[in-house]
């Protein structure tokens, strides 16, 4: 992970979470009522950013890459896929953390010559992995 | 023109012509060939509206019925009776309640009644009409149909002009054809046998005038029948017991304007609620949600009459959740084998991308969704609805049924395109809960999932 994919990293989960939480509340609502073109214009778009971060080993599942508008996806179904790609998300960020004197940091490839860099890594405070048994 | 060799059922003027534009997004009223579209001109709606233009019509329908009376009161009756003779009947324009799209005009003594109104009441003998369909309250027979006619042919001139516009508009091929009567504002009387361009029945070759459709009620804005229900005074006009007798109250209304004259006046104070009426109107949200529950408790086959109701429920139903996109056109039945099979047609309006390939593709000019209430679909029933698209339907057609295709019937299909390029989709009772859903949410159009169906079935045949 470079210090750029860090930013992308928490921009991408911000916005999947937002329409996450969105959805899920229309999903509990009518779970097999369609999502419309709009909605799923902009999920697709973060999906398809989601999915280059991400890369072929954290993707959620290799035959999926994005809604298709034609299949009349319903809400439950776009709940179902944005929490995997969440999940994935977090095992990503789960593999780039590591814990300093109680405290958790992203340790993220220094870029030449960066101040403060340890061993080639500079490290961002993150916080404790989600799924993390302590 | 398009292709004429395959059959139509119900043939409108538009979708004979290849025009592919759907009832909801024109302004005029599309005729059928063979039949009169139950709907008619509300000369209250011309004028009513704020369109100087159609102000304007009323008054040139108002001045024209009124000129009868100049006739009258310079002793010629005989030319005001032929006029409105003529001005009865309308055909060409194609509203009302005939099956056969020939009407028939009144005859010397119904005229002659309508014109004793000038003499015999005082008030419409010095100051005329202001709304002629007034009549309707004085002399019997006179019905919405009538006054319809009458108002369209008075300016039957002006909507030849407007059809013109319209059909160049949209590329309607129109030919030389002869009018039988046509009204000339200047003359204040009808030209006979009018050698005009205008579209025609391509069997019959009458001419054919469309009419706007924000002038279409199915009932006149002020009319008899709400008259004798709501504002005519009975008790005075019948003694206890006594049957209610139409005849009686015409009669009582002729000596009586002033209580005609307070209904026409609580008409026009409550003019605002007057609006044309749709064409077609889908059924409430709240209804198709009913009509598919009880539609999904029904058991498969046809114990008590399970069949009917399913038939029944999907007629309405489809016909609401498919429109604006496809123009619902006819409900059939037929007889295979000894079973009635019934089937609804769709106007194919090619209003969207997967409607246009359809059309393309499979040359349907129509939508054929044959309903099957059964359990399981089997060969027997895609091998009917294949024979029947062969009858000029194209080579698309949808099985509305209770469950998914079973794996070796959806193959079949799949066979049937690879051998004949025919498309054969199913809809199951899981589908019309999504596209009734998607109805009530509106988040998208209900369309969208026979879409979905044809590009599922797309997927599966090999490429």
């Amino acid at each position: 992970m470079k210090r750029e994919d860090v930013d992308r990293f928490e921009k991408l989960v911000g916005q999947l979470s937002g329409i996450y939480d969105e959805m899920s509340v229309l999903s509990k609502k009518s779970p097999s009522d369609a999502t419309n073109m709009f909605k799923l214009r902009f999920i697709n778009t973060l999906l398809a950013q989601s999915n280059d971060l991400l890369s072929e080993h954290y993707k959620p599942f290799k035959d999926f890459t994005e809604f298709n508008i034609d299949d009349v996806p319903q809400n439950s179904d776009v709940v179902l896929i944005l929490s995997q790609y969440l999940q994935c998300f977090e095992k990503l960020r789960a593999d780039n953390v590591t814990v300093k004197l109680g405290q958790w940091y992203w340790a993220v490839k220094a870029d030449k010559h960066e101040q403060g860099a340890e061993k080639g890594f500079v490290y961002l405070k993150t916080v404790m992995p989600k799924r993390l048994r302590e | 023109m398009t292709d004429t060799s395959a059959v139509l059922i119900r043939p409108r003027l538009t979708d004979y012509y290849g025009v592919s534009q759907p009832q909801s997004k024109l302004n005029f009223a599309i005729p059928f060939f063979a039949e009169d579209s139950p709907l008619y001109v509300d000369p209250f709606l011309l004028w009513k509206s704020p369109s100087q233009q159609d102000q304007a019509l009323h008054t040139s329908v108002i001045n024209s019925f009124n000129h009868l009376n100049h006739l009258l009161k310079r002793g010629k009756s005989t030319e005001a009776r032929d006029i409105l003779v003529l001005a009865s009947e309308c055909e060409e324009i194609g509203l009302g309640h005939s099956r056969t799209k020939k009407g028939i005009r009144i005859g010397p003594s119904k005229a002659a009644e309508i014109l004793a109104l000038f003499n015999d009441i005082p008030e419409y003998s010095k100051n005329g009409f202001r709304h002629f369909e007034e009549i309707q309250l004085y002399v019997a027979d006179i019905s919405k149909d009538r006054v319809s006619d009458l108002c369209c042919s008075f300016i039957k001139s002006f909507l030849i002009d407007y059809t013109l516009q319209e059909c160049q508009e949209l590329g309607i091929p129109v030919e030389q054809t002869t009018v039988k009567s046509l009204y000339s504002y200047r003359d204040n009387r009808f030209l006979l046998n009018q050698q005009l361009v205008l579209p025609v029945n391509p069997i019959t070759k009458a001419p054919i005038i469309l009419v706007p459709k924000r002038w279409l009620r199915f009932n006149p804005w002020i009319s008899y029948d709400e008259y004798f229900k709501d504002y005519c005074p009975r008790d005075e006009i019948f003694k206890p017991g006594e049957p209610e007798d139409h005849v009686k109250v015409l009669t009582y209304n002729r000596d009586h304007y002033g209580v005609v004259q307070s209904y026409v006046a609580t008409k026009i104070r409550t003019q605002a609620d007057c609006h044309n009426d749709p064409l077609f109107a889908q059924i409430p949200v709240l209804s198709a949600k009913r009509r598919l529950q009880s539609l999904q408790q029904l058991p498969t086959g046809k114990e008590n009459n399970a069949d009917r109701h399913y038939e029944d429920h999907l007629v309405t139903l489809l016909a609401s959740l498919l429109y604006p996109d496809l123009d619902f056109a006819a409900e059939q039945s037929r007889t295979v084998s000894g079973t009635l099979i019934r089937d609804l047609i769709f106007y194919n309006n090619r209003s969207i991308d997967f409607l246009q390939e359809i059309y393309q593709d499979y040359d349907s000019r129509q939508l054929v969704f044959e309903l099957k209430n059964v359990a399981k679909v089997d060969g027997g029933h895609i091998n009917q609805l294949n024979r029947y698209l062969e009858t000029g339907f194209g080579r698309f057609g949808v099985v509305v049924t209770r469950n998914r295709l079973p794996q070796a019937m959806f193959r079949n299909t799949i066979d049937l395109w690879s051998g004949q390029r025919r498309c054969v989709i199913a809809l199951a009772d899981e589908d019309l809960n999504l596209m009734v859903n998607l109805f009530e949410s509106r988040q998208r159009p209900p369309i969208d999932v026979v879409k979905k169906k044809y590009l599922e079935f797309r997927r599966a045949c090999p490429s």
